[in-house]
C-alpha cells in the first residue's frame, strides 16, 4: 500500500481532492435542508 | 423556479457526475500509447497538465452560462416587473462571478506552467478579464441605488446591454486575433471553435462532455439554493415593513 | 414623420442649450488638452510606435467621453426637466435625440483630439486617410451610442459620474480594442482593404448597441 502511494503519489492528490469535495457537497446539503426548514417555517407563520 | 424532480436531478446528478470526473480525470493513467478506455493519451506538451481541461473548461462554460442566465431573467423581470425574477438574476450574476474566479485561476496556473507566465492577454483571458468586470460593474451599480424596483430595472438594463457584448468577446475576438488557446487566428486547427472535438482521444471528450453537464447542473443546484434564500431574505424584509 | 421632427427638436434644444453654457465642449476640450499635455511631458523626446500611439489616442477619446457623454441626462435630472421630457416625447424619440447629439459631440471630440495629436506627437502621421476616417467615425458613433443609454442608467441610478466609467469600460472594451488595431494600422499605412474584419465588427456592434439601446431606453426613462 505505501509502496503503491508513493510510486502514485496523484492518488494523494485525488483523496485529498475527494475530501474537499466531500465536504463541499455534505454543506451543500445541509444548506438545503436549512433552507427547506426555514421555507416552512416562513409560510407557516 | 424548479420544480421537485428537476432539483433532485440537479442535487444527485451534479454530485455523482462531477465525483466521476474528479476519480477518472485524475486516476486514469497516462500512457503512450494507450489499449484500453482506462488509459488517456499522452498530449505532447501538455502532459498530465491536459486534466485540467476537464475542470477549467467547464469552469469558463459555466461562467457564460450564468451570464446567460441572468440576462434572461432580467428580460424576463423588465416584461413583468416580478421582483422574483430580480432574485433569480442577481443569484446567478453572483454564481457567475464566482465561477469566472475560478476560471481565471484554474487558467492562470495552467497558462503559468504551459505558456510560461499566469497572464499573458490572450484574447480569452482578456474575455474572462472583461466578464470579472461586468460582473464588478454589475454589484458596483446594484449597490448604488437604495430604492429596490430601481435597482432592479436598471441592474437588468445593464445585464442585457452587456450580455449583447459578451458574444464580441467570446465568441468573435478570440477567433480573429493571435492567441494561445487553441481556435484562434494562426492555431494549426485554423479558425475554429475553441474545443475541437477530434482534438482528444474519445476517451477523454466523454468526460469532458461529463464534466460540462456536471457543471451545469452544479450550477442549477447552487443557483436554486441561492434563489431560496434570496427569497427568504426578501420575504422577511417585508415583513418588517 | 412625427417621431422623426420631435427628434430633430430634441437634438436642436440639447444644442442650443449646450451652446448657451457650453458645459460639455469647455469640459471636453480641458480634459483633451490636459491629458495631450501630460502624455508629452512623460515622453518628451521618445519616439513611441504607431501602436502606443493608437493606444494613447483611444484612452484620450474613452476618458474624455466618460467626462463629457454623461451630461445629456446627468442634466435633466438636476434641472427636474425629465419628467416634462417624458410628457411632451415619446422615449424613442428622446433616446434618438440625445444619441444623434452624442455622435455629434463625439465626432468634434474626435477632431479635435486628432488635431491635437498631430501637433503634439511628431510620430503621429496618418498614412492612410480613408482607413482612419472610416475606423473614428464607425467608432465615434459606437462609442456615443453606449454611452448614452449607460449615461441614461446613471443619471436615473443617482450616483452622477463616479460609477460611469466603471459601467462603461466593460462594454465598450470590444470596440476600443478593434478601434484601436485599425487605428494603429492606419498610421502604419496599410492599405485600405487590409482590415475588412474590423469594420465588420464596428458595424455589427453599432448595430447590436443601438438595436438594444433603442428596446431598452424605455424601461431606463420611465419610472
Amino acid at each position: 500500500m505505501e509502496e503503491f502511494l508513493s510510486a502514485n503519489q496523484l492518488y494523494i492528490v485525488l483523496g485529498v481532492v475527494l475530501l474537499i469535495w466531500a465536504g463541499i457537497v455534505s454543506y451543500l446539503f445541509r444548506l438545503d435542508k436549512k433552507l427547506t426548514k426555514l421555507e416552512k417555517l416562513m409560510n407557516k407563520g | 423556479m424548479f420544480g421537485k424532480t428537476s432539483t433532485t436531478i440537479f442535487k444527485y446528478g451534479s454530485v455523482s457526475l462531477i465525483s466521476v470526473v474528479l476519480v477518472a480525470g485524475l486516476a486514469i493513467p497516462m500512457t503512450v500509447s494507450p489499449q484500453s478506455w482506462l488509459e488517456f493519451p499522452v498530449i505532447p506538451g501538455l502532459e498530465e497538465k491536459a486534466r485540467n481541461l476537464f475542470f477549467h473548461v467547464p469552469m469558463s462554460w459555466t461562467a457564460v452560462l450564468a451570464f446567460f442566465f441572468s440576462a434572461v431573467y432580467g428580460i424576463r423581470y423588465l416584461r413583468t416587473k416580478n421582483i422574483d425574477f430580480d432574485v433569480v438574476s442577481v443569484s446567478s450574476a453572483g454564481l457567475g462571478l464566482l465561477f469566472s474566479i475560478l476560471a481565471t485561476v484554474t487558467g492562470a496556473l495552467w497558462a503559468k506552467f504551459n505558456w510560461g507566465a499566469f497572464w499573458n492577454w490572450d484574447p480569452r483571458q482578456t474575455s474572462i478579464f472583461i466578464l470579472l468586470l461586468i460582473y464588478g460593474a454589475y454589484f458596483a451599480l446594484r449597490s448604488a441605488i437604495d430604492s429596490e424596483e430601481k435597482r432592479a430595472g436598471l441592474s437588468a438594463v445593464y445585464t442585457i446591454l452587456a450580455g449583447l457584448t459578451v458574444p464580441f468577446l467570446v465568441f468573435i475576438m478570440p477567433r480573429m486575433m493571435a492567441g494561445l488557446h487553441p481556435g484562434a487566428q494562426g492555431d494549426a486547427s485554423g479558425k475554429g471553435p475553441l474545443f475541437e472535438a477530434n482534438m482528444i482521444a474519445p476517451n477523454m471528450r466523454m468526460l469532458f462532455y461529463v464534466s460540462l453537464i456536471g457543471f451545469s447542473l452544479l450550477f442549477l443546484w447552487l443557483l436554486h439554493l441561492r434563489v431560496r434564500a434570496g427569497r427568504l431574505e426578501f420575504q422577511q424584509k417585508q415583513g418588517e415593513r | 414623420m412625427k417621431s422623426l421632427s420631435s427628434t430633430y427638436a430634441i437634438l436642436l434644444k440639447d444644442a442650443q442649450s449646450e451652446l448657451r453654457t457650453r458645459y460639455a465642449v469647455n469640459a471636453l476640450f480641458m480634459f483633451v488638452v490636459t491629458a495631450a499635455v501630460i502624455v508629452q511631458l512623460a515622453i518628451r523626446s521618445e519616439q513611441p510606435s504607431s501602436s502606443v500611439l493608437s493606444g494613447l489616442f483611444w484612452v484620450v477619446v474613452f476618458f474624455a467621453a466618460m467626462s463629457g457623454l454623461s451630461r445629456t441626462f446627468v442634466s435633466e435630472e438636476e434641472r427636474g426637466t425629465s419628467m416634462t421630457l417624458q410628457l411632451v416625447a415619446t422615449s424613442s424619440s428622446v433616446y434618438f435625440g440625445k444619441l444623434l447629439f452624442n455622435i455629434v459631440l463625439t465626432l468634434l471630440l474626435n477632431l479635435a483630439i486628432t488635431l491635437l495629436f498631430t501637433v503634439v506627437f511628431p510620430g503621429f502621421v496618418v498614412q492612410t486617410f480613408e482607413t482612419f476616417l472610416l475606423t473614428v467615425v464607425l467608432s465615434s458613433i459606437g462609442l456615443a451610442s453606449a454611452s448614452t443609454i449607460l449615461a441614461a442608467i446613471i443619471a436615473k441610478a443617482n450616483t452622477k459620474g463616479t460609477l460611469y466609467p466603471v459601467l462603461a469600460f466593460p462594454i465598450l472594451l470590444p470596440l476600443l480594442m478593434t478601434a484601436m488595431k485599425a487605428t494603429a494600422r492606419a498610421l502604419e499605412g496599410d492599405p485600405f482593404g487590409a482590415g475588412i474584419e474590423e469594420y465588420q465588427i464596428l458595424i455589427s456592434y453599432i448595430m447590436v448597441i443601438t438595436a438594444g439601446s433603442y428596446l431598452l431606453f424605455d424601461y431606463v426613462w420611465k419610472d
